[in-house]
């Protein structure tokens, strides 16, 4: 394997968008001027809802779509005017977008066709690059005649054949089934290391940007929401947006008012102590919340949901709708009004008009609580 | 629903035997009639069982008649036809389905709308534009007072003159411009996955290399039904080549069988001659259909869809 390990291994680009925007015409505008640095090598998964316009930013790195506006500079070059093929990127489909009428070896060496590369050489790289996704006795068949797991290899090989020093992935998983998918993003894994590409991949699934990402891009109709390690994103998320979208199930976010010394809910429960007045979300994640131990929150089983590993209660606190999930075996009555406390470590305040967080805000070595920096 | 019932069955039966009497009697008729004699012809009418005539009349067809150039014709004016007609719907197809062109809805609407005009509703309109191919450009000058101005300036108006009638191009062009073809190819790329054209470009193939690289191979087999359907109907094109060439040496064979038939009243037509050529002009298309069947059969449910 170790020849094979430096066979293929490309010379990884950083990427840099400089107020990269776009716009079909004057109403629509899908990506509002954007600003982000990719480093070398580095694996990003750009992760939002469907419609939030990842897609576009893909194939605008890509050259499928032209920007409307800003610069796109790909290892210290200037992209955004060049064809996809002089930026040194190459892209893997949603749908796999194999050439049906070519078999296995002739798709993945189809741009090395293109490109004038001698055949003998053609037949050397199909050999190291099938070895290393793993279809090497496939490489006479057809794209009819392969697994969607297969199929979704073919397209890796074809991408990754050529070296480039980007590699782009269109949510690449989301055709496969649970299983498969779980092993083919291992997989990514493995071969993002061995072949060192800057990527870039587009999903709407956050356990594969979880557990893919070096960092995590999140967008919001075209705005970057935060930009960050997996981590970082998870246990400090930048706004309620991030907050609610990363983890399953979500984050809570209650509706809370200050009154100079605590928080409370609308029925006049105090939640946390705080010095600021005026009227906040309050979030915290349904494992962090702490059940029956002398808790003095109160809260209303209305409906429980056991899931073998773990069970989730849907709770009703002060009309509110608040989720806890439970360890397997907990004794819990479902006729019981809870006792809850939030774990002041665990509690995530947001700014109820601008939905931002307010960093620090229950760090209590008192240091003044900051607003987390907006991308735009 | 399917019944089993017997009785239907029987009458179903009736019926598909009368459907079969209907078009096998005439072909029958067709190829006993070109077996016999003349002689037999004006003594016994219809000839109802076959002779042994049938090689010496096709023998007097292809020596007597002028249908052996006319065939030639016939294969030159449907091939060409199939030929043109492949690749202009292809490539209009192409051009509506993979590039984004402003009004490209109107266009393809246009070009299905000639389907619902064919050549037979606009045989007069298309009989000007052949005689001279440059009256719409000279129509356009004058309506729009170019020519007044020209015939001011320089002492004369411009007007220029071409005819296409009986030249093979002539006989060609009309046939070409058909909707079908496009909306078959249209139909056929929409089935694509749609990201093949981006997959291309990212392996560094532009439009001419997809088309060639990529599309014409997928679409081999609507090609060839579309090539096939249109040949076919070349081949057994009437009124328009019965317009369009007025020499016997331009005249396509379906033309110069009707022909065959005497102008002169009184005379009785020497039927087992013209039966015999009929037969040799259906050869050819009978051998395509043989042959290609599977195609056929393709074209037309594709353009059922």
């Amino acid at each position: 394997m170790t020849a094979i390990d430096t066979a293929i291994r490309a010379t990884a680009a950083d990427i840099e968008l400089i107020g990269v925007t776009k716009a079909y015409d004057a109403k629509t505008t899908v990506i509002p001027p954007i600003n982000v640095a990719l480093r070398p090598g580095e694996f990003t998964v750009v992760l939002g809802p469907s419609g939030c316009g990842k897609s576009t930013l893909l194939q605008m790195i890509a050259g499928l779509e032209r920007v409307s506006g800003g610069k796109i500079v790909i290892g210290g070059r200037e992209v955004q005017d060049l064809e996809p093929k002089h930026r040194g990127c190459a892209m893997v489909f949603q749908n796999y977008a194999l050439y049906p009428h070519m078999t296995v070896a002739e798709n993945m060496a189809y741009s090395l066709k293109v490109a004038g590369v001698s055949k003998a050489d053609r037949a050397q790289r199909v050999g190291v690059v099938a070895k290393m996704v793993g279809l090497a006795d496939f490489l006479p068949r057809k794209p009819g005649q392969l697994s969607g797991g297969q199929r979704q290899r073919v397209a890796i090989g074809r991408a990754i054949i050529r070296e480039p020093g980007v590699l782009l992935f269109d949510e690449p998983l989301s055709n496969l089934d649970a299983q498969l998918r779980h092993d083919m993003r291992v997989e990514l894994a493995d071969l993002h290391r061995r072949i060192g590409a800057t990527s870039v991949f587009v999903t709407h699934d956050q356990v594969e940007a979880m557990t893919l990402a070096d960092r995590i891009l999140i967008l919001n109709k075209g705005l970057i929401e935060q930009f960050d390690t997996p981590k970082a994103i998870y246990h400090h998320p930048a706004s309620v947006f991030v907050a609610k979208f990363i983890g399953a199930p979500p984050m809570n976010i209650l509706a809370v008012t200050g009154d100079g010394s605590a928080l409370r809910l609308a029925d006049g429960q105090v939640v946390a102590n705080y010095a600021d007045k005026g009227s906040f979300q309050l979030g915290i994640r349904p494992e962090d919340i702490a059940v029956n131990a002398g808790g003095s929150i109160k809260a209303e089983i209305r409906y429980r949901e056991d899931l073998g590993s773990h069970e989730i209660l849907e709770t009703n606190i002060a009309d509110q709708n608040l989720r806890i999930t439970m360890p397997f075996g907990a004794e819990i009555d479902t006729e019981q009004t809870l006792s809850l406390s939030f774990p002041r470590a665990r509690l995530h305040l947001f700014d109820s008009e601008t939905g931002r967080a307010i960093h620090n805000a229950f760090d209590d070595a008192k240091t003044a609580p900051t607003f987390v920096k907006e991308y735009q | 629903m399917v019944e089993n019932a017997r009785s239907i069955n029987i009458v179903a039966s009736i019926l598909l035997a009368i459907g079969i009497l209907y078009i096998v009697g005439p072909l029958y008729l067709t190829l006993s009639t070109a077996s016999q004699s003349y002689e037999y012809i004006l003594t016994n009418g219809l000839a109802w069982v076959p002779g042994t005539e049938l090689f010496t009349n096709m023998a007097k067809v292809i020596h007597d008649t002028r249908i052996p150039v006319q065939m030639l014709n016939s294969m030159i004016v449907a091939f060409s036809n199939a030929l043109a007609t492949c690749a202009l719907s292809f490539l209009s197809a192409y051009a509506i389905v993979y590039f984004r062109i402003r009004w490209a809805g109107v266009v393809f609407a246009l070009i299905l709308a000639t389907i619902m005009l064919p050549l037979d509703i606009r045989v007069i309109t298309t009989y000007q534009v052949a005689s001279n191919i440059f009256s719409p450009l000279n129509a356009v000058l004058d309506v729009t007072g170019l020519n007044a101005l020209t015939a001011n300036m320089f002492g004369a108006p411009v007007h220029l003159e071409l005819s296409v009638l009986n030249t093979h191009f002539g006989l060609v062009a009309p046939l070409v411009a058909h909707g079908t073809g496009t909306f078959l190819f249209r139909q056929f790329f929409l089935t694509l996955p749609k990201d093949l054209f981006k997959a291309a470009r990212m392996d560094g193939a532009g439009p001419i290399r997809f088309l060639i690289d990529i599309l014409l191979p997928l679409a081999r087999p609507s090609v060839a039904s579309l090539f096939v359907l249109t040949f076919l109907s070349g081949w057994t094109q009437y009124l328009w080549p019965l317009v369009g060439a007025s020499t016997p040496d331009m005249q396509t064979a379906v033309v110069g069988l009707a022909r065959l038939v005497p102008d002169s009243d009184g005379q009785v037509p020497d039927f087992p001659m013209i039966m015999a050529g009929a037969v040799l002009v259906s050869l050819v298309p009978l051998t395509m259909i043989a042959l290609l069947q599977r195609f056929l059969v393709q074209g037309l449910v594709l353009s059922e869809k």
